[in-house]
């Protein structure tokens, strides 16, 4: 369920970082990245499972909802730290310019 | 069982790279050696995005296993660790395939990207040539 959560995630991403232009000082590539890298981790985990239990996809309520919450807000806290540390960089590189 | 280890491991790996990388580009600019590639993109960031993105699913499978109850925050931090050697094998069997299957998969996919971007700048740069 969590994969399908991260494949969802990916995808609304990578439409922030392709449709909203406007701010890129926001980089939503952090969000592309992070969540493509956990659904493709998570799809090899899937083909593993498919191969040693014949299921590619399980549904483990109420276990795999708190995997998904956790998809969700631990990808967004891994973003927002992201951006705290490249803010703190780049503020830090205009000073030196300046 | 621990397959995420072996992303975290090699995003550190990456992580030691790309200081190396930075540090000798940082070199070259001071001594203004100049090159005459399309691509404007430093290897450093090129490495940074591989980085974040081995960071960023380790994070998110770390979160996922400890939820599954195979990491503790105690040590020996693995669960397996305690149920005996064919646990431990499983593990270790399970790091060496379906681990280096992700960690090769996020490196495949990183490597296709750039390949795509080099293709498309070089495209460009023709087209603007003629």
């Amino acid at each position: 369920m969590y994969f399908l959560v991260a494949l969802g995630m990916s995808i609304i991403s990578l439409c922030l970082f392709l449709f909203v232009k406007t701010k890129r000082n926001l980089h939503f590539e952090f969000l592309v990245f992070t969540f493509g890298a956990a659904t493709l981790m998570w799809l090899i985990d899937c083909i593993a499972g498919a191969i040693e239990e014949g299921q590619f996809l399980s549904f483990e309520l109420p276990l795999d909802i708190w995997i998904s919450v956790w998809t969700v807000v631990g990808g967004i806290a891994f973003y927002l730290l992201l951006l705290l540390i490249f803010t703190i960089k780049d503020k830090k590189q205009k000073v030196v310019t300046e | 069982m621990a397959c995420f280890t072996v992303t975290a491991a090699t995003a550190i790996g990456v992580a030691v790279a790309r200081h190396i990388v930075k540090h000798n580009e940082k070199k070259q600019e001071k001594m203004e050696i100049t090159t005459t590639e399309v691509d404007t993109l430093k290897t450093s960031k090129k490495l940074g995005i591989l980085e974040i993105a081995l960071f960023g699913g380790s994070f998110l499978l770390a979160g996922e296993h400890v939820l599954h109850g195979e990491v503790t925050f105690t040590f020996p931090f693995l669960t397996a660790i305690n149920e005996g050697t064919d646990a431990v094998k499983g593990m270790l069997f399970e790091m060496g395939t379906v681990g280096v299957g992700m960690t090769l998969a996020i490196v495949a996919v990183w490597g296709a990207a750039l390949l795509v971007r080099k293709l498309l700048l070089k495209r460009k740069a023709k087209e603007v040539k003629e």
